[in-house]
């Protein structure tokens, strides 16, 4: 231990100061944090709004869709992801299997609670108490593909379609049931980043595969379509979105802001993954291509077996960062276009009767900031289990 | 568009059998921009024969090799494999490249399959074979390589030796006509170039047709019907290993083979 000091805090007198230094620092800021959220924080702003900041106006009647849609996606990520077998000698003592669990989850069972504390009713208990249950039941439906024989033997094309077809059914209900416009707060965010992200990631290869095309032309309107969309600000092009649209749709088709902001974000970060994608490729030797070509594979297979597989491993890291960059920038949504996500209702809150002119502002933006932490942070920890799961690096 | 050609087998020396010619190559020409790789080069390969080319570097032996199953494009003359004309026709191109098998200096194995995958994706993908039946071919030659053990492991888990054995594998999965070896011990470390030459003399005892570029000496002397010298992008000498390696005439292939022997 006093080695370990030492060696690794004071080894000369500019070490110790600078590891008194940032000590100190890191001290102050966390003392500070605390006196935020222990003392001087007032939260009944949030205890009060807290479904208007989470859902917006989404219909009441309708909320149990919401936690439908929560508790089968649950159900079926754990089912496919959950419990990965490790063998014989590697596999974790349950200690190790513990810590492993907390470090994964914990941040998102603290945040659950503090959500569950503040809402501080029954509703959110059971709600919890299904997702728990979802869980479980999830990875106890994994092993059993793995342990029951008829299970097993299941093509793979029908057990993921059965697996998936409660989550996918919620979420056409709960999009059917309400009103799109009466979407709002982290639920408007949280669908307008998941929709993007879906869309524009096959947008993204195949614009980095058109740059990389041998046909001129392809290439030419790849090449121009991400640079002038890459040299364009998000926001005005959100704020084009709310008139430019219409240049080139028919006006009777009117879309709704959802559907402007989801199209713009999606075109947006498609010019961007392009260039990403673009970059996996290029980082493919040689030789594999060539290695398909003389086993006869068409110039088709070469790509999708062989060199995009390779790539989009590759640059998961570079992704992941296009992705959480996405997911935060859907506040922009609201300044832009009519759209009453989280940003703009933590805003309008504070102009309640019972908080106007007291500076309840930092209380909101720091919940705001929070809920958006949690999702950026869960996204790239999971995004590094699955480089590590891909082995990046190793082979 | 394939043009069928019936190659006159009696010009080939030393082939095992007098019979048709496979590979024919009739006044190639290949240039890099201005500097001329191939300068037209005539070659024709028989059945069963086993070719080995040997030069200094950057003579072109692997342009030429290369170009047999068009991963270099020729300027000029005809190149004609298994009775099919290499022209600008795709279709053509992936016929001749279904008949050849390519195992390359730096193995060039797929890393993000394990090595079963590596052998079957040809004959599933190309021959569309079932995956059961692809990968049943798969676990077959790799016991023929000896490294059955290795098929579910990833190409990065194996040695150098085991890599191209494995790359010889799944080349040989297309069940080519003529296998095509460039260089394929040059990225070796000395103690495994030994079990790599060994697997391909066996296929050279079991009648496949095979082209080799190679630098090891002892195994073209060993397994070649032909050898072939190649300096300056030209064929300089053609003969039988015993002629080559013992009398040289061209003074080119006396000084190649002063510098190595």
């Amino acid at each position: 231990m006093r080695t370990w000091l030492r060696r690794n805090l004071f080894r000369t007198w500019w070490d110790a100061l600078l590891t008194i230094v940032f000590s100190g620092v890191a001290l102050w800021a966390m003392w500070s944090v605390f006196r935020f959220v222990v003392f001087t924080g007032r939260w009944e702003i949030i205890d009060v709004n807290l479904t208007l900041l989470l859902v917006g106006r989404f219909p009441k009647d309708s909320l149990w869709l919401l936690y439908g849609v929560v508790t089968a996606t649950a159900f079926w990520g754990a089912a496919v992801l959950g419990g990965g077998e490790v063998a014989g000698a590697l596999a974790p003592s349950r200690a190790e299997r513990l810590m492993l669990a907390v470090r994964r989850f914990g941040l998102l069972v603290a945040v659950g609670f503090v959500l569950v504390a503040l809402a501080g009713v029954q509703e959110s208990i059971w709600f919890v108490v299904a997702i728990v249950a979802a869980l479980a039941l999830g990875r106890q439906v994994k092993k059993w593909r793995r342990k029951i024989t008829a299970l097993r033997q299941l093509p793979a094309v029908i057990w993921h379609g059965v697996l998936a077809l409660a989550p996918v059914v919620m979420m056409v209900l709960t999009i059917r049931s309400a009103d799109m416009r009466l979407w709002g707060g982290f639920l408007i965010n949280f669908y307008l980043a998941f929709l993007s992200i879906l869309l524009c990631f096959p947008l993204g290869i195949l614009l980095a595969l058109g740059r990389r095309s041998s046909l001129p032309m392809v290439r030419l309107v790849c090449a121009i379509y991400i640079e002038a969309v890459r040299g364009a600000p998000l926001f005005v092009l959100l704020l084009l979105s709310g008139v430019a649209l219409n240049f080139f749709l028919p006006p009777q088709i009117d879309p709704g802001p959802v559907f402007r902001s989801v199209t713009v974000f999606t075109l947006f970060t498609a010019a961007y993954l392009a260039e990403i994608v673009r970059g996996g490729l290029q980082s493919i030797p040689k030789g594999q291509t060539e290695a398909g070509r003389a086993l006869g594979l068409p110039t088709l297979k070469i790509i999708f077996l062989v060199t995009l597989p390779q790539a989009l491993r590759n640059v998961i890291p570079a992704q992941i960062g296009q992705f959480i960059s996405l997911f935060k920038d859907t506040t922009l949504a609201g300044a832009a276009l009519s759209i009453v996500e989280m940003l703009k209702i933590s805003q309008a809150i504070t102009k309640q009767d019972a908080f106007l002119g007291r500076g309840y502002i930092y209380e909101v933006l720091a919940f705001a900031g929070l809920l958006f932490w949690v999702g950026s942070f869960v996204m790239s920890k999971e995004s590094q289990r699955v480089e590590k799961k891909l082995g990046v690096g190793q082979r | 568009m394939s043009e069928h050609v019936n190659a006159d087998a009696t010009q080939m020396s030393g082939g095992r059998t007098a019979s048709e010619a496979i590979v024919v190559m009739e006044g190639v020409h290949k240039k890099y921009k201005k500097f001329s790789a191939l300068k037209g080069v005539d070659l024709k390969v028989a059945k069963q024969e086993v070719v080995v080319i040997i030069g200094p570097s950057g003579s072109g032996k692997s342009t030429l090799i290369r170009c047999i199953n068009r991963l270099e494009e020729h300027d000029e003359g005809r190149i004609i494999v298994d009775g099919i004309e290499l022209t600008l026709d795709i279709r053509n191109i992936e016929e001749v490249r279904k008949e050849t098998g390519m195992v390359f200096q730096n193995f060039n194995l797929f890393p993000h399959l394990t090595v079963l995958s590596n052998v079957a994706i040809g004959p599933r993908q190309v021959r569309k074979m079932s995956k059961a039946k692809s990968e049943e071919l798969a676990r077959e030659l790799l016991t023929r390589v000896k490294i059955p053990e290795q098929a579910v492991k990833f190409p990065a888990q194996l040695s150098g030796g085991q890599q191209q054995r494995v790359a010889i594998a799944r080349a040989l999965a297309m069940k080519p006509k003529v296998m095509l070896f460039d260089e394929p011990t040059s990225a070796l470390d000395p103690e495994m170039i030994n079990e790599v030459l060994d697997v391909i003399k066996e296929l050279a005892k079991d009648g496949m047709t095979m082209i080799v570029v190679t630098h090891e000496m002892g195994f073209a002397r060993e397994v070649a019907d032909r050898v072939v010298f190649m300096s300056d992008g030209e064929i300089v000498e053609v003969g039988t290993p015993s002629e080559l390696f013992d009398h040289p005439k061209d003074p080119r292939t006396q000084k190649f083979l002063s510098q190595i022997l």
